[in-house]
């Protein structure tokens, strides 16, 4: 009887704490940082041909690393609320490809870097801070992540490069556009950008 | 018996307490996790923009089963809400902007069609580790101007370290071409401070933004140390020992080097941007702003007997 209740209040206990542990923030971002860098040194993805192939992977690992939309709402700030649901869902997809063309191309030219996880602090009950390093010959950059618990798994919200918030940063961008557009002309701006690239 | 399942059901009740108490707690901080009793965009858009009410009326029953791609949930239907703990966003005044994008126009060209030709020819004829050698050496000329920042903020150990640097690496590191005194043994870090922060620590507030050709973003506390920076930096006394132009030329090569390092780091900015001015203005602040921060920060966290001056 004794070692029943035992065995149920251990069980009890896995079940409560399930749906909140989510491996640390810390690992989370390593294991996603670490498929990037698997995919960079793939021999078989050295041909200047496989960069599409290299491209889809990436892709593949930042919807699974990022909450897009958190990070949609946090760049739009109090405007994001000037958007209705559609306008929203098409912006969401527009700031991605933005942030693709951007930075695809980057991330791929990287070659020897080295990523340092320096240090993870919780800036609340289900938010934390990822602090890394990418270190190269001539320069050492912190990249900062923020991150969101949801859903029982760690998001990425925010990412900050050399102390420079990315969503502040389009914040600040966005809250100037929208101060002189309609959020339909905001999407016609993002529309256009896309099509450029 | 009774007490068993008492304690089993106490047990629970405590787990489920503990699991849940920070989110609880934070909930102002979380608003996708808890959603405001906000009326949802869907619903207040519909009277707000007269035009589109059919398709705002017929997408709300639709959003949540979002069947496109799977990438937007519908999740996108919680508003945003102010976090009152969320750091408060820097930003500065900047009541000349048509000078300012002016300049930023001219220093987009001047970088373009100007430097980075020079910097990629440099970089394609010198190897990497001479460039950061030549950065090591010019680094290392920057030495009073952080001495002294470190001694106007009080802060003694970072001028010593600054000193045991110099030291090291104009003895050791062949006036300064390398870096021994960062290296694991000796661990004399360089102290990332100029006299713009000083003043910053002091409590000077930044003024408004500023473009200067060439130098780049800047604001009026940054500008009004211009000249300290100057007076501090030895190759600004060239001119004593050698001709004029040989001070240009000086400070020509070191800003080609720095550049030949640092290629595509701004296109990539650039490339990002909605808009590339707001973009670096933005970018400036925050680094300027996170930089005087954490001095202000460590300054009080050494002085704070354990949390005691926690507000900054």
């Amino acid at each position: 009887m004794k070692r029943l209740f035992v065995g149920v209040s251990i069980l009890l206990l896995l079940l409560i704490s399930l749906p909140v542990y989510a491996g640390t923030p810390l690992e989370t971002v390593k294991v996603n940082a670490d498929q990037v860098l698997d995919v960079l040194r793939d021999p078989k993805l050295k041909a200047p041909s496989a960069k599409e192939m290299k491209k889809d992977k990436l892709r593949a690992i930042y919807v699974n690393m990022f909450d897009e939309v958190e990070l949609s709402r946090r760049s739009l700030g109090m405007n994001w609320n000037k958007l209705n649901a559609a306008q929203r869902q098409e912006f969401v997809k527009l700031f991605e490809q933005v942030l693709e063309k951007a930075y695809a191309d980057r991330i791929l030219s990287y070659t020897n870097e080295k990523i340092e996880f320096t240090k993870e602090s919780m800036t609340s009950g289900n938010m934390a801070e990822v602090r890394t390093k990418v270190v190269t010959a001539s320069k050492e950059i912190p990249i900062f992540y923020r991150v969101i618990l949801k859903d029982g798994a760690w998001k990425v919200y925010d990412v900050s490069i050399e102390n420079v918030s990315l969503v502040q940063n389009y914040r600040t961008q966005f809250n100037d556009i929208l101060a002189k557009n309609t959020p339909e002309q905001l999407l016609e701006i993002l529309r256009k950008k896309v099509k450029a690239q | 018996m009774k007490s068993f399942s008492f304690a089993v059901l106490l047990f629970a009740f405590i787990a489920v307490g503990c699991a849940h108490a920070p989110q609880v707690a934070s909930s102002p901080a979380s608003p996708a996790a808890y959603p405001q009793p906000q009326p949802i965009i869907v619903a207040s858009t519909s009277d707000e923009v007269p035009p589109k009410p059919p398709e705002a009326a017929v997408k709300s029953p639709e959003t949540p089963v979002n069947s496109e791609k799977g990438t937007v949930n519908n999740d996108s239907n919680i508003d945003y809400t102010e976090e009152g703990k969320e750091e408060q966003a820097p930003t500065i005044a900047d009541p000349i902007e048509p000078f300012n994008r002016a300049m930023f126009e001219f220093n987009d060209k001047l970088y373009f069609w100007l430097l980075k030709p020079v910097a990629q020819g440099y970089k394609a004829v010198v190897p990497e580790e001479a460039r950061v050698s030549v950065k090591n050496f010019f680094s290392n000329l920057g030495f009073p101007v952080r001495f002294v920042s470190c001694l106007l903020q009080a802060d003694f150990s970072g001028a010593a370290t600054e000193v045991g640097r110099f030291t090291v690496n104009t003895v050791w590191g062949i006036g300064g071409l390398m870096d021994p005194a960062s290296s694991k043994d000796l661990n004399l870090q360089k102290q990332d401070v100029d006299l713009g922060q000083t003043l910053g620590v002091w409590g000077v507030g930044q003024g408004f933004y500023i473009v200067w050709p060439l130098a780049g973003p800047s604001s009026v506390r940054d500008s009004v140390v211009i000249a300290g920076e100057y007076f501090l930096y030895p190759p600004s006394y060239m001119s004593e020992i050698a001709p004029w132009y040989v001070g240009p030329i000086v400070r020509s090569y070191e800003e080609v080097n720095r550049t030949s390092l640092r290629i595509g780091d701004y296109e990539a900015l650039k490339e990002a941007a909605i808009d590339p001015y707001v973009s670096l203005r933005d970018a400036y602040v925050q680094y300027r702003w996170k930089k005087i921060r954490m001095k202000k920060g460590a300054q009080i966290d050494e002085l704070a007997p354990s949390g005691m001056r926690m507000e900054r």
